[in-house]
């Protein structure tokens, strides 16, 4: 058979040592060589043809040369790659990717860090700039390469799908600050960093911590004051750089700095948004003030494709495909068909704006497991995109959009070795074996690959009893999970809604609004809860109404049989020992209490 | 008892269901006329066996024997009853954000941002014969937001809904649910409690005058930059724009309307009070639950209510709620409309409009107005919608049985001409719907994950 790869490299080790140069020495404390050439290997370079047997020197970290007949240095390490495919390293557009999930240690007090039990404590991270004007969340001074850690074990899933790069970005907040283009290997933190404030990164999910803005309607207030702020700041500090002479300072604010070359239309602003209607909203905010914006998200971008042609505007697109999660409850309304559709529909959507003429580059979006991340582009080939655009929006496209087309994208002399080998085609069932990432060598690991690395997931349907004003009313939560971001809907007694505004905390803390229909009326319900398991309680904040509570569970989940399927529907068991009932039993913490 | 509510329900999810399709029914030619039916114009009387004829989105001619321009859609209306769309001033419909409640003044926001175009509750509200609406902010604090007035033309863009022309407005809030909001604060785990200020009546008016005076000095800053300007001065940096005053400057020169939520008499005449010291009329009290104890005041101040028609003793201060607010309002010359401030309400105001003529007395015609034209003038669009009169928008609404009766039902929405609701057409498409939904449910991604046809997962291997 063919020789391996590894055992190519074990093979050759000394001989490569012994010639290699002193600076790849120095750079290299563990004697890693610097030379590489895989000969007798399937090239894809994308941004040229297919070479079907070839050569690739990898040299310092640079792509040194690549072709069909290649002279191979006398320094190099030779593998022969028979039976293999070289691509570019694959990019994730988007995401966060090397910012530890767990809460930053030296930030903010955090006097309760050490308490037990396990509904210890959950505010999220304190990630805030030390001399801020704005609260955390509405810095865009903030820098993702602040945040980074090189953890090999947390890039072991995306690189196991054959991502060697990745846009990231802090993923909390409003104004998240600047995300960064990183290797997903390195010596450490800066390492990773190919380039820093690559964009201004912006989510519209609301401030957890209970201050201004606590709603949808609130971030595009506070997005709009602040960028408002930013153009006075600039025409202020304009007037007295002309002549400072008579006119007091203008006081320095880094976060209205920092908002400058977004302004300026410099630096480009990623806009998190899903469904057509807050693409829509992103754009117009993005028109208002004249920036240039980049979609991230774009589940229903398809359908927006005319505008964000015509706009010239990207698009980072989710390959996490909606579907269900859970058999649907026998008490719930059936999914409107929009969200049927919505699912079928998924796969289409990259093959659809391709057509469009959309500029756009694949992300995980949150997905649970890396091994869908190429398996997905698969089924978007099978849903009409081509193979050959679906290959550069994992690598050309992308690396264009961010911003480091020059060095990184494709297979080309001169740009930085980061290379995907496959055993067969990636689009076709290949596998990925084995990743060079600036130019040295990465092991992939087989592993189940869990995107959400263990963090309690939300993602399925709840039967749930909501008690406000003193009624026990039945309801059904179904919930999608996306990373830190919960989707989902209610259905029952409250009227069947979407959620929104819904985050998640790695510790189950979770948090979303739901406008829901009363005796009284229709207003707005806060729902703050905490997930255990198949297990799910929290508060209710709702104006005009004292504190609720509810309380549910999942009852399917791993393929147990659904509850009550036995009985039917018509037994009327609602009000028996279904689980929503048993849930009721929590003891209600009287409102008065806190 | 319980067997009706499951029809409703059934109902209700056919209505979903169907909402989908809207857009192909919004289509309809330049002309329609509607012929031979019981015309309620509300503002000009009950007209029988009368014609409408609608052109271009508006009503052109109101009368007997119209002969039908070539092209026209005729709608034989023998037996049916076409009224004006309903308007419901008070809502929460189609918002993907209610309360911004963090800040007790929060004038920034606007609900013009989070419109839901989509929400299957606008074609149930058309269903019901209701065509335009407000979308309030909510009540969480004394000052909310800038709110939205719409037509309901399910399948446009947000933007498209806008009901064009019609005066901008800002909502206020009053009483318990604005003191309460500290009760219901939520004590997140690891942040500070934070008491919001104010927690009594007193100090929501503390809080309004701060808010008007603070808009009185930003307006005189922006006034004084503006008469520089014009006098030739050059270099000027225009002073920051302050997105939480301006709308509150606009109250103060009257060109943005006065929403404000109260229940109790000693409230709102606070709040007319407020408003009269600094110079600006309240357009509007929302739901004004004790209106009837201060009706003089309120007519005196120009004030319109939109009233509750029977609702009360749901929380402390709807005590002394009484069905016959709306009528005692009204016969103090006080413009006085019904709201939903429901979804569900929302689909059968027509029923809450006829409640007023059991208790409180009102004609047919008083009724109506409660649901129609005074919400249009509540609103500040009577000049285009409210009433079936030669000019306006044809917003109509055809129903089966007298709009006041409980055996009525709509059989057709119109708005600016074009059909957005058909009774027929929907019952007509949910066998279609239904086949749609048999297919889209066989598809892999609607499986259950039980159901679902096994994927292999392509996972890395170590080499052997």
């Amino acid at each position: 058979m063919v020789a391996s790869l590894r055992r190519g490299l074990a093979v050759t080790a000394v001989s490569a040592l012994a010639i290699a140069p002193l600076a790849a020495q120095l750079a290299s404390p563990r004697s890693i060589p610097a030379t590489y050439a895989i000969t007798n290997v399937r090239l894809v370079p994308v941004s040229s043809p297919s070479i079907e047997k070839g050569t690739i020197v990898v040299r310092d970290g640079l792509i040194s040369a690549l072709g069909a007949n290649i002279t191979i240095p006398g320094d190099a390490r030779v593998i022969d790659g028979s039976g293999l495919t070289v691509y570019p390293g694959l990019i994730d557009a988007y995401g966060s990717l090397g910012v530890p999930n767990a809460p930053a240690q030296g930030a903010g007090g955090g006097g309760r860090g050490g308490g037990g039990g396990g509904g210890g404590p959950s505010a999220t991270p304190a990630r805030s700039a030390p001399n801020s004007n704005y609260p955390a969340g509405l810095q865009p001074e903030m820098s993702v390469v602040e945040l980074l850690k090189a953890d090999d074990d947390a890039f072991s899933g995306p690189t196991s799908a054959g991502i060697t790069t990745a846009l990231s970005g802090s993923g909390s907040g409003i104004f998240q600050g600047q995300s960064a283009v990183i290797n997903l290997a390195g010596a450490d933190a800066n390492a990773l960093v190919v380039k820093a404030g690559v964009a201004q990164n912006i989510g519209f999910s609301p401030l957890r911590n209970g201050g201004f803005p606590s709603s949808l309607m609130g971030v595009f207030a506070a997005l709009r004051q602040q960028l408002l702020d930013a153009q006075h700041y600039r025409d202020v500090k304009t007037a007295y750089d002309r002549n400072p002479r008579g006119m007091k300072r203008p006081e320095f604010d880094p976060s209205l700095e920092a908002l400058q070359p977004v302004l300026a239309r410099t630096q480009p602003v990623i806009l998190y948004a899903s469904t057509q209607r807050e693409i829509e909203r992103a754009l117009d905010l993005a028109k208002e003030f004249s920036l240039r914006p980049i979609i991230a998200g774009g589940g229903e971008a398809y359908l927006v494709a005319a505008r964000l042609k015509a706009e010239n505007v990207p698009v980072l697109l989710t390959l996490n495909f909606p579907r269900r999660t859970a058999a649907p409850s026998a008490d719930a309304d059936p999914d409107p068909i929009r969200v049927l559709k919505e699912r079928v529909e998924a796969p289409r959507g990259a093959g659809r704006l391709a057509q469009a003429g959309v500029k756009f580059a694949f992300q995980s979006g949150g997905l649970s497991t890396w091994t869908d991340f190429t398996g997905n582009v698969q089924r978007a080939v099978e849903n009409g995109l081509s193979s050959d655009a679906a290959l550069k929006a994992l690598t050309m496209q992308s690396a264009e959009i961010l911003g480091v087309g020059d060095r990184l994208g494709s297979l080309e002399a001169g740009k930085i070795a980061n290379l995907t080998i496959t055993r067969g085609d990636l689009l076709d069932r290949g596998r990925v074996t084995q990743l060079f990432i600036d130019g040295k060598p990465v092991a992939v690991r087989a592993q189940a690959a869990s995107a959400t690395g263990g963090a309690a997931t939300a993602t399925g349907t709840w039967t749930v009893t909501v008690t406000m004003d003193g009624t026990d009313l039945a309801t059904t939560l179904s919930l999608r999970q996306e990373g830190t971001r919960l989707l989902g809907s209610l259905q029952g007694s409250l009227g069947s809604v979407e959620i929104q505004n819904g985050t998640i905390g790695t510790d189950g803390e979770l948090r979303f609004t739901a406008t829901v229909t009363l005796k009284q009326g229709t207003d707005e319900a806060t729902f703050i809860g905490t997930l255990d398991g198949n297990a799910v309680r929290g508060r209710i904040a709702m104006v005009g109404h004292a504190p609720g509570t509810f309380s549910g569970t999942r009852p399917q989940r791993a393929g147990g049989p659904p509850n009550g399927s036995a009985t039917g529907s018509a037994t009327g068991s609602a009000t028996g020992n279904a689980p929503g009932a048993a849930a009721g039993t929590v003891p209600r913490t009287p409102p008065g209490a806190r | 008892m319980k067997k009706t509510l499951l029809l409703a329900a059934a109902l209700m999810a056919a209505a979903g269901a169907l909402g989908a399709q809207a857009k192909a029914v919004a289509t309809g030619p330049g002309a329609t006329l509607i012929k031979n039916a019981t015309v309620l114009t509300v503002t000009k009387g009950t007209l029988q066996n009368t014609d409408v004829l609608i052109q271009n989105g508006k009503i052109a001619q109101v009368g007997q024997n119209i002969a039908a321009p070539a092209g026209a859609t005729v709608i034989d209306a023998t037996g049916k009853f076409l009224m004006p769309g309903i308007i419901d001033p008070h809502t929460h419909l189609m918002s993907d954000a209610v309360n911004e409640g963090s800040l007790s003044v929060t004038s920034m926001v606007r609900i013009e941002d989070v419109l839901n175009p989509t929400a299957v509750n606008i074609y149930r509200e058309l269903a019901g014969g209701v065509t335009t609406v407000t979308i309030l902010h909510g009540s969480a604090n004394t000052i909310g937001g800038q709110n939205a007035t719409v037509k309901l033309k399910y399948g446009a863009d947000a933007a498209d809904m806008l009901f064009p022309g019609a005066p901008p407005t800002l909502k206020f809030a009053l009483g318990e649910n604005v003191t309460r909001k500290n009760q219901n604060q939520i004590i997140i785990p690891g942040q500070p409690i934070t008491r919001r200020y104010p927690v009594s009546r007193m100090g929501q008016e503390e809080v309004l005058r701060d808010a008007f005076t603070r808009a009185r000095d930003y307006k005189a800053t922006i006034d004084e930059y503006k008469a520089r300007v014009a006098k030739g001065e050059k270099n000027l940096v225009p002073p920051r724009r302050d997105l939480e005053l301006e709308p509150l400057v606009e109250v103060l020169e009257g060109k943005r309307l006065a929403r404000v939520h109260g229940y109790r008499a000693d409230e709102m005449l606070m709040m007319l009070n407020l408003a009269d010291d600094f110079g600006f009329k309240v357009k509007a009290l929302e739901h004004g639950l004790e209106g009837y104890k201060i009706a003089s005041e309120i007519a005196k101040h120009g004030a319109d209510v939109t009233s509750f028609a029977d609702s009360w003793s749901y929380k402390i201060e709807a005590y002394d709620a009484i069905p016959y607010n709306a009528a005692i309002l009204m016969r103090h010359g006080v413009v006085t409309t019904l709201n939903s401030d429901s979804d569900e309400r929302g689909r059968r105001l027509n029923i809450d409009a006829a409640k007023l003529m059991r208790y409180g007395g009102l004609t047919e015609d008083e009724a109506l107005a409660t649901i129609t034209i005074n919400g249009a003038k509540t609103l500040g669009v009577q000049d285009k919608v409210g009433s079936i009169e030669v000019g306006k928008d044809a917003d109509l609404s055809l129903w089966n049985n007298h709009p006041l009766s409980v055996y009525a039902n709509v059989d057709k929405t119109f708005v600016d001409g074009k059909v957005f609701f058909d009774r027929q057409l929907d019952i007509a498409q949910r066998d279609q719907k239904a086949k749609e939904r048999a297919e889209l449910e066989k598809a892999d991604a609607n499986q259950a994950p039980s159901n679902r046809r096994a994927v292999q997962p392509v996972l890395p291997q170590e080499e052997r």
